[in-house]
C-alpha cells in the first residue's frame, strides 16, 4: 500500500510545481528572444526569423554606449564590493557575537530602492556642497568634483546595494570551509596571504565567482539607484526604460536584451553546475572523514 | 606551577607565566612549563580545560594575553606560526582537499621553493616513513581516517621542524585504530627524535605514547610527571580523580610519621603514603586516594596482625562484567557507592550476595594523601 512517503506523485507534483515556477520566471526572457529574432519587430502581425537585429545591434551607438558604461560600473563595483564582502564573511567566521555584523550587513536590503536612492542623492548633494566649499577655501580645485553626481556616486550606490548579496553568497560557500586548513597552511610555513590564496581561495572561488556574476547582473538590472546617482551618462537599463516610455524599444534593444540574457544564463548555469559538482566532492570528502574506512 | 625535567641547555619549549583570556573568560592561567628536546610530552585533561589553548599558544595560532613562549631559548611570543620552528597535526579536516596526497605532503617544501625533483624524492621518503608508499596520486577523500592522519604527519614531519604539535590527532579514529596509531606515533617519534607535544583527553592514549604527562584542567597546569608517577603516585587530588579509576576519601590529616600519614575519614583512622610537604597540612582537610584495582573485597575484616591492611565496612551491591576486569559496586556505611576492580569474573572475589556485609580493604602503601 502506498502512503504519502512512497507515492511517486508526491515527487512528480514537486517537480511539476518547480518547473512551473521556472517556466513562469523564464517565459518573459524567452519571449524577448522570440521577438529579437523577428524581422518585423515587436507587435508585428507577421513573424520571419532573422539574425539581422543581432548583427546591427552594435550600430545603435546609444545602446552600445549605455552597455559599455554599465559594464564599466559593474567591473568597478565588482572590484570594490568583492573584497569588502569577503572581508566581512571572514570576520563573520571569526566573531563570537555575529548578530550585529549580520544586521549591519543586511540593513541595506530592508530599505526600499527609491528611498535608498533619494537618501544617497541628498547625501551626495550635501557632501558635494561641502567639498566645493572646501575646495574654494583651500584652493585645491580637484576636491570640488569628488562627489559630483557621476561614476563615483553611482559606484558607491551600487556597492551599498550589492554588498549584502555578496556577503551572503560568499558566506554560504565559506560555511563548508574548515579554518583548520588555513592554520595547517600557516603551520607549513605559508604567510597569511599564501594560506588564503593557495588553500582557502581554491575552495571558495565558486562563491566568489557567483558573487561577481551576481553583482554584474544586479548592476545591469538596477534602475532606481543608478538613474538618480549616475549624473550625465546613460546605463543599459535607463536607456531601455527611456525607450519604452518614449518611443518604444528598438529591435536592437531586444537583441541586446537577448545577448545579456544569454550571457547571464550561461554564467549562472555554469556556476550552478560547478557548485553542484564541488558540493558533491566536498560531501564525499566529509563523509570520508566522518566515516573512516577500515584501512589504516 | 613550574614543571620540567630538562637537563642542561635550553629546553625545546618553555612557557613563562603564559595566559590567555577571551573577554572575561580565563582560558589559561599563568602556566610555566618546560619541555626537553626530543621528549614525547602529552597535555592531558578534560575537554575545555585549556590544553589545546596551550598548544595553540606554543604554535603561534593565538597570541598570549600574558607571559611568553620560548622555543629553543628564543622568545617567539610575537611570531606567527610560519615563523616558528613548529609544525602541527590537527584533529581532522586539515588536509587540503583540492590537492592530492603528494601535493599535501610537499606543500611546505614548495613554499620553501625547493626544486621539484627534490620535493618529489622527499615526499616519497616521507610517505614511506608513515607507511603510505604509492598513495601519492590519491585524492585525500579517497583515504581512510587513519591514512588521512598519516598524511598530516608526513606533511608536518617533512618540514623537519624541531617540535611537532599534535592536537587530538587520534580523536576521530575508531578505538582499535587509535591504539595502533599510538604505537606507531611513539615509534615514529623515537625514529625522528624531535619533540612531540600531543594533546588528548584520553588517558590510555596519553600513557601509551608519553615520556611525561602534564595534566591541564580549568585553565591551570595541575601537575607534570612521568607516566608511571602520574598513574601510581599523583600529587594532586584532581589528577587522582582524572587519571585511572581511584576511590577518593575526604578527611582530616591527623599525623605524619616516617612517610606514613594518618587521616581521619568518617570517624575511622586510615594510614596512607604521605607526599612531600604533607606534614605542613596536619589538622587540615586532605584527600586520600586508592586505585580501584588495589582494593580487595573480604567477607571478614582483615586481621589486625596482617600489617598494613586498611579497611572500611560496606554492603555488596552488584558486579559488572567488563571483559578483562569486573567492577564490584559496594555501598559504604556512609551511603556512598564505590567500585572495586578485579581481573576476571565474579570468581575472583566472593561471590557475594546482594546486600551481603563486605570489607573493602587495601594496603596502606597503595593509598596516597593529597593536600591539594
Amino acid at each position: 500500500m502506498q502512503d504519502d512517503y512512497t507515492s511517486p506523485w508526491v515527487i512528480r507534483f514537486g517537480w511539476i510545481y518547480l518547473l512551473a515556477i521556472v517556466a513562469a520566471l523564464m517565459v518573459p526572457v524567452f519571449y524577448n528572444f522570440y521577438i529579437s529574432f523577428n524581422e518585423y519587430g515587436f507587435g508585428a502581425a507577421n513573424y520571419k526569423a532573422t539574425f539581422d537585429w543581432y548583427i546591427t545591434v552594435f550600430e545603435d551607438r546609444l545602446l552600445v554606449n549605455a552597455f559599455v558604461w554599465t559594464l564599466g560600473l559593474a567591473v568597478m563595483t565588482v572590484l570594490i564590493v568583492i573584497p569588502m564582502g569577503l572581508s566581512a564573511a571572514k570576520l563573520f567566521k571569526q566573531l563570537t557575537n555575529k548578530v550585529w555584523l549580520v544586521a549591519l550587513m543586511l540593513l541595506p536590503l530592508f530599505v526600499p530602492a527609491d528611498i535608498f536612492a533619494s537618501a544617497l542623492l541628498v547625501f551626495f548633494k550635501n557632501l558635494n556642497g561641502m567639498f566645493t566649499w572646501l575646495s574654494e577655501m583651500t584652493g585645491l580645485g580637484f576636491l570640488s568634483t569628488w562627489f559630483e553626481l557621476g561614476v563615483t556616486t553611482a559606484v558607491i550606490g551600487l556597492v551599498v546595494y550589492t554588498l549584502p548579496y555578496v556577503f551572503i553568497v560568499i558566506l554560504i560557500t565559506m560555511g563548508r570551509y574548515h579554518p583548520e586548513q588555513t592554520e595547517a597552511a600557516r603551520s607549513c610555513g605559508a604567510t597569511a596571504w599564501q594560506a588564503f590564496w593557495q588553500v582557502e581561495f581554491p575552495q571558495i572561488r565558486a562563491g566568489i565567482f557567483s558573487a561577481c556574476a551576481f553583482v554584474v547582473i544586479l548592476t545591469f538590472n538596477e534602475y532606481t539607484r543608478t538613474s538618480m546617482l549616475k549624473g550625465g551618462f546613460d546605463t543599459f537599463t535607463t536607456v531601455l526604460v527611456s525607450q519604452m516610455l518614449n518611443t518604444g524599444m528598438s529591435e536592437q534593444s531586444y537583441a541586446m536584451g537577448g545577448i545579456v540574457s544569454a550571457v547571464a544564463i550561461v554564467i549562472i548555469g555554469s556556476i550552478i553546475i560547478i557548485t553542484l559538482v564541488q558540493q558533491e566532492q566536498m560531501a564525499r570528502r566529509e563523509r570520508a572523514v566522518a566515516e573512516p574506512g577500515s584501512g589504516q | 606551577m613550574m614543571s620540567g625535567a630538562v637537563d642542561g641547555g635550553a629546553p625545546a619549549v618553555e612557557t613563562v607565566g603564559i595566559g590567555k583570556n577571551y573577554g572575561p573568560v580565563q582560558a589559561l592561567k599563568s602556566v610555566d612549563l618546560k619541555i626537553a628536546s626530543g621528549e614525547y610530552f602529552v597535555l592531558l585533561g578534560p575537554s575545555g580545560g585549556g590544553k589545546t589553548t596551550l598548544l595553540r599558544l606554543i604554535g603561534g595560532f593565538i597570541r598570549p594575553t600574558s607571559g611568553k613562549v620560548m622555543l629553543n631559548g628564543q622568545d617567539v611570543s610575537h611570531l606567527p606560526p610560519d615563523k616558528r620552528s613548529t609544525s602541527m597535526v590537527f584533529q581532522s579536516y586539515a588536509l587540503f582537499p583540492h590537492m592530492n596526497v603528494e601535493q599535501n605532503v610537499g606543500y611546505g617544501l614548495k613554499l620553501r621553493k625547493r626544486p621539484r625533483d627534490e620535493i618529489a624524492a622527499e615526499v616519497e621518503a616521507m610517505l614511506e616513513l608513515v607507511g603510505l608508499s604509492g598513495y601519492g596520486e590519491r585524492r585525500t577523500f579517497e583515504l581512510s581516517g587513519g591514512q588521512q592522519q598519516r598524511v598530516q604527519l608526513a606533511r608536518a614531519l617533512i618540514l623537519r621542524s624541531d617540535i611537532l604539535l599534535l592536537d587530538e590527532p587520534l580523536a576521530a579514529l575508531d578505538a582499535q585504530l587509535r591504539k595502533d596509531m599510538c604505537v606507531e606515533l611513539k615509534h615514529l617519534q623515537e625514529k625522528v627524535g624531535i619533540t612531540f607535544i600531543h594533546v588528548t583527553h584520553n588517558q590510555e592514549e596519553a600513557m601509551a605514547v608519553a615520556d611525561r604527562i602534564a595534566v591541564v584542567a580549568s585553565g591551570e597546569l595541575v601537575e607534570t610527571a612521568g607516566v608511571r608517577e602520574i598513574y601510581e603516585r599523583p600529587a594532586r587530588r584532581f589528577t587522582a580523580g582524572f587519571v585511572g579509576e581511584r576511590i577518593i576519601f575526604d578527611g582530616v590529616l591527623r599525623s605524619v610519621s616516617d612517610g606514613v600519614a594518618n587521616v581521619s575519614v568518617d570517624g575511622r583512622m586510615i594510614a596512607a603514603t604521605a607526599g612531600d610537604g604533607a606534614s605542613s597540612a596536619i589538622g587540615k582537610p586532605v584527600s586520600v586516594s586508592v586505585r580501584s584495582e588495589c582494593l580487595k573485597l573480604f567477607g571478614e575484616a582483615p586481621q589486625a596482625s596482617e600489617a598494613g591492611w586498611q579497611h572500611l565496612e560496606g554492603f555488596y551491591v552488584e558486579s559488572t562484567y567488563l571483559g578483562l576486569t569486573t567492577r564490584h559496586t559496594v555501598r559504604l556505611a556512609s551511603g556512598r557507592e564505590i567500585g572495586v576492580r578485579t581481573v576476571g569474573g565474579d570468581e575472583a572475589v566472593g561471590p557475594f550476595a546482594r546486600d551481603a556485609a563486605v570489607h573493602v580493604a587495601w594496603q596502606a602503601h597503595d593509598a596516597m594523601v593529597h593536600t591539594a
